[in-house]
């Protein structure tokens, strides 16, 4: 099976190769079988990659320890589960993991349009199979993870060993979310490469108007979402096994994920600007090309040791493929760009600074601005060792004092931005729209303040918050009361009639207030508390309305490990509520252990218990607690983001519902000098 | 009559001086966890110095430790960091001192948000102008009229 998964990445290496050969061909002689046939060539490339990876996933369920890749991260006692999230726990199978993520979306976009813009479709395979190509010499050449292990034999020549069993997976990922978390995030990484091919192509092909835009939306959506989870999830795993109570410790890896969903989430607001007025074209496509880039050069910074991290994989000499990749995107693009730069040019015009227009340049301005500063302190500590020959480090302190102000800041664009009309908003329609939610902002925060809130970021945000949520709200009663008053329908139906016939528009808004709901969970982590003490059993301990109680400390012996686990009974206010377990696991097959963390997690505060091992000196256990508020809403948060973007992706109703309504409640039926204004409400969204 | 007097003082002495040892106690832990989360632990992990809960980080509570002792005498905040970058070098600082070369760490995000906010602020400039310069023909338009044509395409073009 090892032979079967290396013969099938070669052959999809040559396939590759075809596919840019042919598709280049095509490009240049336009010749409708040379276009199928490249085609087709990427259809194999993709179809070989997943037998790749099948079989890689074969070998590590039937505890194949003759491959090299499979003894390092698995053993017979692993459960399955496991062992399909060992296939991406290191270097060689992650890689391979990228390229199975990615083929499943050039297989997407190839089936979806195949026979569809012929004009186009061609240097889209191109820009897709060359980054898979890159992706096949790694996987084949470089990192292959079906290298097999080997023994000098008799004559020299090396003989096939195996292995009575494997050293295991790394403790700290024996956890179920990591079986969710690298599909969500690899969803994520290699999504932006179908809008990035596509921006290119358009480039390279000069695509007449928006339609690789409209082409794309949804796939951009669709990555930016993965993205979205992968990080959600990435930060729910960091929280709950490494331990140290928070969610969030801008970690280079962490960090990584965050850079290009920033520059996808300015990309997903100004593409609209091109969309709706023929703005801004240079820049999109610059912004897509950025957030293609830093993709790469985040899975970069996780593999190749250039700084350190808990998360990263092992250093390996991969790094310079991988510099040398992104050095020759760059170089493609930018003479893309400047070979067809003419073919960008638009007529941008501003009517007035309050404008959705100028909103989204702000908008832009201060997501990119946040990707730098994210940027620049992950990569600071390279640079001041490389100028001063000195290590410094650059942590959460810094990323948090630069990044509160950051953040407050795109909180308040949130709110204002979508009630702004295009063009022009007049002073009647900021008040309007924004009297209310302003002042109702400005109450909760004078509240908060009376009712002892000391914290200048956290009562902005409160402030913030507030705004943001009654601007959401109001704007679909607004738009609710409307059908309310045509159709006659409850309020709560016309809401939801109101959400279908415009999803893009009103899923965005639910995706804001899900961000809403994150900055209210990490406003929470102003006051947070912690305590740590060593309890033999029958001590106590108090940490807010909370007393903890440890009852029994004992040895659990499991399949995979053994278990030191602290029983605690929580009370809250002198009723007794739950009991937590608190545990460290050891693995014996590679002689490591982990922290499994114990969370009573309610909507107001997470009690997090963690059992910090045994004194050294007492040998008594070591509990540690934090009792961190508001935890809950970060998560809540990210599932509405999801749910909004769902929601988005959902195609709008019909016209004719609404169009049937219009007559019924008109007695001598539609006024023709009424349709015009009535249409447009109902425009079904055509992008595809 | 007096002795109880005195009783009462003492034990109100007493009652103080734990409350004032107490207090002292805990400005001291607080002072410590302050300290601890501008610090990272060295034992690669990254993480904070008072957030490590590494799997078997000996590193951490040594520099805990450490850090009590030093916060137990009581030296000014920058001495006593100063003497954790002595012991272990300037990587053990969360975040760079902002003087010499470090500072430009601070600058970058506060610059790039400077030059940003200036190539919206032109950007903006140079599309307001074109749209004063752009020719307008046809004959006048009422001012009303005006205002239901752009509220019409305001609604249109609404997303």
């Amino acid at each position: 099976m090892d032979l079967f998964g290396s013969f099938s990445l070669l052959l999809a290496f040559l396939c590759a190769l075809y596919a840019i050969g042919g598709g280049i061909a095509a490009i240049l002689t336009r010749r409708p079988l040379l276009i199928k046939s490249a085609r087709n060539a990427g259809f194999a490339v993709c179809v070989l990659i997943w037998l790749a990876m099948g079989s890689l996933a074969y070998l590590f369920l039937s505890d194949n320890f003759s491959l090299s890749y499979v003894v390092d991260h698995s053993n017979r006692t692993l459960p399955a589960f496991l062992k399909i999230a060992a296939i991406w726990s290191g270097q060689e199978g992650s890689l391979l993991f990228w390229s199975f993520i990615l083929s499943i979306y050039v297989f997407s976009v190839l089936f979806t349009y195949r026979g569809k813009h012929p004009e186009l479709m061609p240097y889209v395979g191109v820009v897709m199979a060359g980054t898979q190509l890159f992706f096949l010499v790694l996987n084949a050449f470089v990192v292959s993870p079906f290298t097999v292990l080997g023994a000098p034999g008799a004559g020299g020549a090396l003989d096939l060993v195996a292995r009575a069993d494997g050293r295991g997976l790394n403790p700290l990922l024996q956890y179920p979310e990591m079986v969710i978390h690298p599909p969500m995030l690899y969803s994520g990484y290699t999504g932006f490469t179908i809008p990035f091919a596509f921006a290119l192509a358009a480039l390279l092909g000069r695509y007449p108007g928006e339609k690789w835009i409209h082409l794309t939306r949804r796939w951009t959506m669709i990555a930016w979402c993965f993205q979205s989870i992968g990080v959600l999830l990435g930060a729910h795993w960091a929280y709950a096994v490494l331990g140290w109570g928070g969610y969030w410790a801008w970690d280079p890896v962490e960090n990584a994920s965050l850079m290009p969903w920033l520059t996808g989430t300015a990309f997903l607001h100004s593409v609209m600007m091109q969309e709706k007025r023929g703005m801004m074209r240079v820049w999109n496509v610059w912004l897509v090309f950025a957030t293609f880039l830093l993709t790469i050069f985040g899975t970069t910074l996780t593999r190749t040791g250039l700084v350190s991290s808990v998360h990263a994989f092992a250093q390996s000499t991969i790094g310079p493929w991988f510099f040398g990749f992104i050095g020759v995107v760059l170089v493609v693009c930018f003479t893309a760009y400047w070979q067809n730069r003419d073919y960008l040019r638009s007529d941008n015009q501003l009517d007035s600074l309050a404008s959705r227009e100028s909103s989204f340049l702000f908008n832009n301005l201060i997501l990119l601005v946040a990707c730098v500063a994210v940027l620049s302190g992950t990569l600071f500590p390279v640079l001041s060792e490389w100028v001063q020959g000195t290590q410094i480090s650059v942590g959460a302190p810094f990323f948090n004092k630069v990044n509160l102000p950051i953040g407050l800041f795109l909180l308040f664009l949130t709110g204002v931005g979508p009630l702004l009309a295009w063009r022009k908003t007049s002073m009647e329609s900021l008040k309007r729209n924004f009297g209310w939610p302003v002042l109702l902002g400005i109450v909760a925060g004078g509240a908060g303040v009376a009712l002892g809130l000391r914290n200048f970021y956290v009562t902005i945000c409160l402030i913030l918050c507030v705004f943001v949520t009654l601007t959401i709200l109001l704007e679909f009663y607004r738009g609710a009361r409307v059908i309310s008053a045509r159709t006659r329908a409850n309020l709560f139906s016309s809401v939801a009639q109101l959400t279908m016939r415009n999803t893009r528009r009103y899923g965005g808004y639910v995706v804001h207030f899900g961000i809403v709901l994150i900055f209210v969970g990490i406003s929470g982590s102003a006051f947070n508390q912690d305590k740590q003490m060593d309890m033999p059993p029958g001590a106590q301990m108090e940490i807010g309305p909370y007393r903890l109680v440890h009852q029994t400390f004992d040895t659990v012996p499991a399949v995979n490990y053994t278990s030191e686990r602290a029983t605690i009974a929580v009370d809250r206010d002198g009723q007794q509520s739950i009991m937590l377990y608190p545990e460290r696991r050891f693995y014996p097959s590679n002689e490591e252990s982990g922290t499994m963390v114990a969370i009573y997690s309610t909507l107001k505060e997470d009690l997090y218990v963690v059992y910090a091992g045994r004194s050294p000196e007492t040998q008594v256990p070591v509990i540690h607690v934090y009792l961190n508020p508001l935890v809950k809403w970060v998560w809540l948060g990210g599932l509405v983001v999801v749910l909004g973007t769902i929601l988005a992706l959902v195609p709008n109703r019909q016209p004719v519902l609404a169009l049937r309504a219009v007559a019924e409640t008109a007695p001598a039926g539609p006024s023709p000098a009424r349709l015009p204004l009535e249409r447009p409400l109902e425009r079904e969204d055509s992008h595809g | 009559m007096v002795r109880r007097r005195h009783a009462a003082a003492a034990l109100s002495l007493v009652a103080i001086l734990t409350l004032l040892a107490g207090l002292l106690y805990a400005q001291s832990t607080e002072r410590a966890k302050r300290l601890g989360g501008g610090m990272l632990c060295m034992c690669n992990c990254g993480q904070i110095l008072t957030a490590c809960n590494h799997v078997g980080c000996t590193v951490s509570s040594t520099m805990l430790k450490q850090l009590d002792q030093r916060v137990a005498v009581n030296s000014s905040d920058d001495l006593l960091l100063q003497s954790f970058v002595q012991e272990y070098g300037p990587k053990v600082l969360a975040s760079p001192p902002a003087q010499g070369f470090n500072l430009l760490a601070w600058i970058i995000p506060g610059l790039a948000f400077g030059i940003g906010l200036a190539v919206v602020l032109v950007v903006i400039h140079q599309w307001r102008r074109r749209f004063e310069l752009a020719p307008a023909g046809g004959p006048p338009i009422s001012s009303e009229a005006l205002d239901r044509a752009r509220q019409q395409a305001d609604r249109e073009t609404e997303d």
